[in-house]
């Protein structure tokens, strides 16, 4: 559907294309019997989202498709921008058609197992994602739920790894350990590859589209100012400890007793004016809180004030408006894990989950612990009995 | 652009020009090398029509502390004079001289108060290499404080609630920008959704938001000819048939340089 629509027009290198197409056709139609199509290879599409119609012109398209393919390359031959410590190798087995390459070496894991759903350009917007609810992660915004980072802080390499080894429990996301570690290296590689490609192409809507920059676009530029700033921050947490949780000490839960100590301490720590945990997983922890319209940062710009402007601004996205729903404990199913003792669920409570209304108790870049990092367990163990479940 | 300039200005501007061009700097108008001339800009934005009744907005969350207050919408703000008030009016040229003097005189930091259930003020500039933000909490409720700028580190903050006689230091936090932006960037709370408020993060300190009787001034341009932006909340790119997209340029000379007045038709704000 709306996946084909804006890319002929605003294709990158069309000539080039064409001229590779016209080739492809001749080398394959020398080998190929009737029935037999010449290969197209894929595009990443221009992120028009939240967009109106019309409202970039061709020139500004062209000029931020051809800067996004000088500096990233393509579906098939992906390139590493200068500086962004991408690693090539890596993203060689992740890129290109599923059908890998001729000497058996990898290729194409994205799109064997993951473009059908998040989309060749990562948008989340795969064929399939119409059908699922939540929708896949777009990863264009950068922004990824389950990290043991701190608030605003963007996931470590082994947050993304954990989520593939897991998979997403309550969503269509399945666990791809059956996967080689390598592999699984491969497409970490190539999500922080999208994903900073993806903020980067914001950067360049920011830039040509709204500022209005005058063309063509200096490609240093658009490294100092859009490649390296989000290279840095995905650089961030890896170099700097300080910038990933570090959680207080657990108290023990050795004995039956000391269990039910921690758990009414959560209780009482859950309601509390301080963490407000009751606002919107409700005081039985049903997700039924006070709030009731909640929207996470990949929804927020489908909805306007009035019905009619959000009627207006979700036509403008390819998958539809859709509501965020607090988690309800008592099923006990939780996307982002348990974790060893409770950790997973530890950091979401201690930095809030990324890109949702969910904040975080602990202390984030220059914000204070609204509640010590120690009593964090407690909350921990209190929304674990919820579903009767043991850290 | 060019076009509008004097034969002086061309002269001043010249070393600038060259200079910027010859970086790659894609600036969308001429940089003027060294001025120790300085100018302010002046002008009153007045909401041609009769001013409209600020909607009450719905207070259903922690009732007892807010539902007090009569929170309204600030979408639009008209004073009693028609002054059109919440405007943003910013330098949009990259890369200018900034006056030395305003780096002294700027205070160091720019606050967000959550007093009252709401935010004050709601509309905030930040200079965002000498201030820093400081988001504080006045009320004995907890608040949350929630803004994703472009290109820069997400906020979603809860600050304590304050305690009786006591100056509780959780309800304080000190936030650093680290990026220009080119329109305001809208702020939450979570908690709250009433609360709304917008900070307008600039590498430079020209930027002025219009006072409840319509006026602005930014103080101390560099002479020059520059390009200005005006952007209001309900209406984005505050676009006018002498202002299109919310853009105008001035030929800044020394002291004051004033714009006038300066109609916006209701018809501009109507929701559709």
């Amino acid at each position: 559907m709306a996946a084909g629509r804006c890319r002929r027009p605003f294709g990158p290198g069309q000539a080039g294309y064409r001229a590779f197409g016209h080739l492809a056709a001749l080398a394959l139609g020398s080998l190929c019997l009737a029935g037999c199509v010449a290969y197209q290879p894929p595009q990443f599409e221009l992120n028009l989202e939240g967009r109106p119609k019309g409202s970039v012109s061709r020139e500004q398209a062209e000029a931020i498709t051809k800067m996004l393919e000088r500096l990233f390359g393509t579906p098939d031959q992906p390139r590493v921008p200068e500086g962004s410590g991408l690693d090539a190798e890596l993203l060689a087995m992740a890129a290109g058609p599923p059908t890998g390459d001729p000497q058996g070496g990898v290729r194409g894991l994205f799109r064997r197992h993951c473009a059908t759903c998040h989309g060749i350009s990562g948008d989340g917007a795969g064929p399939t994602a119409l059908v699922l609810d939540p929708s896949p992660r777009d990863f264009r915004r950068g922004i990824f739920k389950y990290t043991s980072t701190k608030a605003g802080i963007k996931p470590l390499k082994s947050d993304l790894r954990r989520t593939l080894l897991r998979g997403v429990p309550g969503t269509a996301m399945p666990s791809f350990a059956q996967l080689a570690p390598r592999e699984l290296d491969a497409l970490v590689e190539y999500v922080k590859y999208l994903s900073i490609r993806g903020e980067t192409e914001l950067y360049l809507l920011e830039q040509v589209v709204d500022e209005e920059v005058r063309l063509p676009l200096d490609k240093d530029m658009v490294l100092d100012e859009g490649v390296l700033p989000v290279a840095r921050a995905w650089d961030a947490p890896e170099q700097d400890p300080g910038l990933r949780i570090e959680p207080g000490p657990r108290p023990p839960i050795d004995t039956p007793q000391q269990l039910a100590d921690s758990i009414a301490k959560g209780r009482a720590l859950y309601a509390s004016k301080e963490a407000q945990c009751v606002k919107c997983h409700g005081p039985n922890g049903d997700g039924k809180g006070e709030e009731e319209e909640l929207y996470d940062d990949w929804n927020k710009p489908k909805k306007g004030v009035t019905p009619q402007q959000t009627a207006e601004l979700a036509r403008r996205f390819k998958l539809p408006l859709q509501r965020l729903r607090p988690r309800d404990f008592r099923q006990g199913t939780f996307r982002g894990g348990i974790g060893p003792q409770g950790r997973y669920l530890y950091d979401r409570i201690y930095a809030g989950i990324k890109g949702t209304p969910m904040p975080g108790l602990g202390p984030g870049p220059g914000s204070k612990a609204v509640i010590p990092p120690e009593d964090i367990w407690h909350i921990v163990d209190y929304v674990l009995s919820l579903s009767r479940k043991n850290p | 652009m060019g076009k509008r300039f004097t034969r002086r200005d061309l002269l001043v501007a010249s070393a600038g020009a060259t200079a910027g061009l010859a970086t790659g700097l894609a600036v969308p108008h001429v940089v003027i090398a060294q001025s120790d001339q300085w100018g302010d800009l002046v002008g009153r934005l007045v909401y041609d029509g009769n001013p409209p009744e600020r909607k009450k907005l719905k207070v259903d969350k922690d009732v007892d502390c807010c539902g007090k207050f009569d929170i309204r919408d600030e979408s639009l703000m008209v004073g009693p004079d028609h002054g059109l008030a919440n405007v943003f009016v910013y330098l949009r040229s990259r890369k200018v001289q900034i006056a030395p003097e305003l780096a002294e005189s700027a205070p160091k930091q720019v606050v967000l108060d959550n007093r009252d259930c709401i935010f004050k003020p709601h509309c905030m500039a930040i200079w965002y290499p000498q201030q820093e933000y400081a988001i504080i909490n006045s009320d004995p409720i907890a608040q949350n404080v929630a803004f994703s700028p472009l290109g820069d580190t997400p906020a979603n903050i809860i600050l304590a609630p304050i305690k009786e006689g006591q100056d509780d230091p959780n309800t304080r936090a000190t936030w650093r920008f680290n990026r220009a932006q080119i329109v305001p960037v809208p702020i939450a709370c979570n908690y709250h959704p009433w609360e709304s408020a917008f900070v307008l993060p600039r590498d430079n300190p020209y930027v002025a938001i219009t006072a409840m009787d319509g006026t602005f001034r930014i103080a101390k341009l560099p002479v020059g000819t520059w390009e200005f932006q005006a952007w209001q909340e309900r209406v984005g790119y505050l676009d006018l048939p002498q202002w299109p997209k919310g853009r105008f340029e001035v030929a800044i000379r020394p002291g004051v340089n004033d714009l006038g007045t300066i109609r916006v038709p209701a018809a501009r704000f109507e929701r559709k």
